[in-house]
């Protein structure tokens, strides 16, 4: 029986055999053609019949790898041993379409006569899992991640005019479950007042000959809750033969920050209509109090002098003295006027060309001789800067702030010795000429960064907490801008910039 | 009237000198102070009249002047003026015993019809004060004895009893306060007791 069993089986063609692999299989011959494809494999790749008969391996090889791959097939047929390829090597292979396909692949010499061929094995089942399992972990990944920042991801084909959106993307729009989503619902989705805004955005994404990125702050009427929120959306919009096809993007909800936002702002106009009134109570009092003296005075002279009109012989010398007490009173109320105005007007800002080296050395100097002595400071000063628009005085009094909350900053731990750099540098093509203040202080913790320049908030025990809101909005009112470098380690850093002088406003001048 | 002295202390020459002929225009003897300090180191024995202050004034104001005046028993009454209508300060200076309060400018009549009842305040004050001096006196004029006496007669105690807790003889006591009545003025037992309050002889 089993003699019988052997002479049929040897009696199978080779080629019956190889056809009814399961698996992919190729027979490749030493020069790297492909001498026989299975079915399976014809399948596999997305070949016809015979399609792939003839053709060289490396055609299935995706282009960067062609070379280093013939070399590998002439160390193989050098010495040919059975083995597997690609177990984690994330090999592909190409299909017909010139995608490119995960696989597993084995390879088995077979010898015949003189001739040499190798049987390439494609095994896709583990690497589809593998692949799919992997795809898995990134997408929990990025779940996470989206839902811990909060974010909405959506993606609209504007081709077919259907979007994908995940639940995040339904809740903040408030679409309906269930129904198909398009364009259309988002641009519904937005408070009238800001659709100007959503389709001019959407014009410049979808100009091909932009980068197709886009970001945008709108609000939502938020139909359920009768209520309004604020949407921020980032993304980018693609394009195939100059026609936007998708736009995808991600949604946060920003309506908290835009609320604290307002009533940071309206904590802030509280405060000026606050100090704007006592400044008006203050002007006032001092008004009063400078003419309501030479005004008693007046009114007591003026009816001596009428009182001795009356009288039957006039006393001429108090009448005298009494009209001579109201010229002078006068005088006197006038004159007290005209300082008092003198001494407001001073309030304004007079802007003029200022020379920033100067004022730097001014302010370290103030510094130093006013009781923050004994610290070095490491000056870099620019040559020949040109002159920048600011008012003199109140930008020695900037710096000097400055300069004390960094001596202060270093002195307070204990550093043996503070040491100040100030640098001035040129920005030519901002036309601005830069201050850079750093110290070898703590620096700023993060809580510290964010709310430095409000009023009020110090950390100085004895601190007042307005010279760094007060020194900003001097150097704004010159066109110029004050931060601190959040990135800057070692001590901080505090940046101000002024406008240099252009020709035009010298004229003004 | 016109033998009152008005006492004006102001920080400001101009409005003193203006005030002062003000004054002088309706018969008044006028004196003027450009600080707390002159004035008080000039006034030296009560006089009638007033006292017209600035509330503000550098150093010494109105209202502390006030205080000094009051701690040196000064009996003059206080007219204040002052340049804001203060009142939480106009509240305060009444409360501490001011007469009257004006917001400067102030006008003549005004003035007058504030200066004019604060003098008849003056002349009450020192009658008063005279004659709680007089009584002071009379009861200074007695022994002691005479005051012990006294004391228990005013009380309202018998002649009988006043002997016994004095352990003196009756006919002793009719002495006494025979002697009593004479040196004091006294009309009657009431009158006396009058007396005795206002010279302190209960304090």
């Amino acid at each position: 029986m089993i003699e019988d069993l052997t002479k049929q089986l040897n009696n199978l063609s080779f080629s019956t055999l190889f056809n009814s692999i399961v698996d992919a299989t190729l027979l490749v011959d030493e020069g790297g053609q492909i001498v026989l494809a299975n079915e399976s494999a014809e399948q596999l790749l997305g070949f016809g019949a015979d399609e792939l008969k003839g053709l060289d391996v490396e055609a299935l090889i995706p282009k960067m790898y062609r070379g280093h791959h013939a070399y590998l097939r002439h160390d193989f047929f050098n010495n040919p041993v059975k083995r597997s390829m690609g177990q984690g090597r994330n090999l592909v292979v190409l299909t017909k379409d010139g995608s490119e396909l995960p696989v597993d692949i084995s390879l088995s010499p077979i010898n015949s006569n003189e001739e040499k061929f190798v049987l390439v094995t494609f095994h896709t089942i583990n690497r589809l899992l593998e692949v799919e399992s992997s795809l898995k972990s990134s997408e929990e990944r990025l779940r996470l991640a989206k839902a811990s920042a909060g974010l909405g991801v959506f993606d609209i084909d504007l081709v077919l005019d259907s979007a994908q959106c995940d639940t995040l993307v339904y809740k903040l729009f408030g679409f309906q479950r269930n129904i198909r989503i398009g364009y259309q619902h988002f641009v519904d989705a937005i408070d009238v007042v800001d659709q100007a805004k959503w389709q001019a955005m959407f014009e410049k994404a979808t100009t091909s000959s932009n980068d197709g990125n886009y970001q945008i702050e709108f609000r939502i009427n938020d139909k359920q809750n009768q209520a309004k929120h604020w949407l921020y959306i980032a993304g980018r919009v693609f394009f195939k033969k100059d026609q936007a096809v998708r736009m995808l993007g991600v949604v946060q909800d920003t309506t908290k920050q835009k609320q604290l936002q307002q009533k940071l702002n309206e904590q802030r106009i509280e405060l000026e209509t606050l100090f704007k009134t006592q400044i008006a109570i203050q002007t006032a009092s001092a008004i009063a109090h400078e003419i309501n003296q030479p005004l008693a005075a007046i009114s007591a002279y003026s009816e001596v002098a009428l009182f001795a009109l009356k009288s039957e012989a006039p006393d001429i010398d108090r009448l005298n003295r009494s009209l001579l007490g109201c010229v002078s009173q006068a005088n006197r109320a006038g004159k007290s006027l005209h300082e008092l105005m003198e001494f407001l007007q001073k309030g304004k800002v007079e802007l003029e060309p200022t020379d920033l080296n100067e004022v730097v050395l001014e302010a370290l100097d103030i510094t130093q001789h006013n009781g923050y002595g004994g610290f070095k400071s490491l000056l870099d000063l620019e040559p020949d800067l040109p002159k920048v628009l600011a008012n003199h005085t109140q930008l020695q009094k900037v710096l000097v702030n400055l300069l004390r909350n960094g001596v202060e900053a270093s002195q307070n731990i204990g550093v043996p010795i503070a040491e100040i750099q100030v640098l001035v540098r040129t920005h030519a093509e901002l036309k601005m000429a830069e201050v850079i203040i750093q110290d070898n202080g703590p620096g700023l913790t993060d809580e510290v960064k964010e709310r430095i320049f409000e009023p009020f908030f110090t950390t100085k025990e004895h601190g007042v907490g307005m010279g760094l809101a007060i020194s900003r909005s001097l150097i704004e009112a010159c066109g110029g801008q004050l931060w601190f470098d959040i990135n800057h380690r070692d001590g901080a850093a505090v940046h101000l910039t002024l406008p240099f002088v252009i020709n035009e406003t010298m004229s003004n001048l | 009237m016109t033998n009152a002295t008005i006492f004006i202390v102001d920080d400001d020459p101009a409005v003193l000198d203006a005030l002062s002929m003000m004054v002088e225009q309706e018969g008044f003897s006028v004196k003027t102070f450009v600080c707390a300090e002159a004035f008080l180191s000039a006034y030296q024995q009560e006089v009638l009249g007033c006292a017209v202050l600035d509330v503000r004034m550098p150093q010494i104001n109105g209202l502390t002047l006030q205080k000094m005046m009051a701690d040196r028993g000064i009996l003059l009454p206080i007219i204040f003026l002052t340049g804001h209508g203060d009142i939480p300060m106009s509240v305060d200076a009444i409360k501490a015993g001011a007469y009257d309060f004006l917001t400067k400018p102030v006008t003549r009549d005004k003035l007058l019809a504030s200066i004019r009842p604060a003098i008849i305040e003056s002349d009450k004050k020192l009658s008063q004060y005279a004659s709680i001096q007089e009584a002071k006196d009379l009861i200074e004029s007695l022994t002691d004895r005479e005051k012990e006496v006294m004391q228990l007669a005013v009380n309202g105690f018998p002649n009988k009893e006043i002997a016994r807790r004095l352990n003196i003889s009756h006919r002793t006591v009719e002495i006494h306060k025979s002697k009593i009545m004479h040196k004091t003025g006294a009309i009657n037992l009431l009158d006396l007791a009058s007396i005795a309050r206002e010279g302190g002889a209960f304090d």
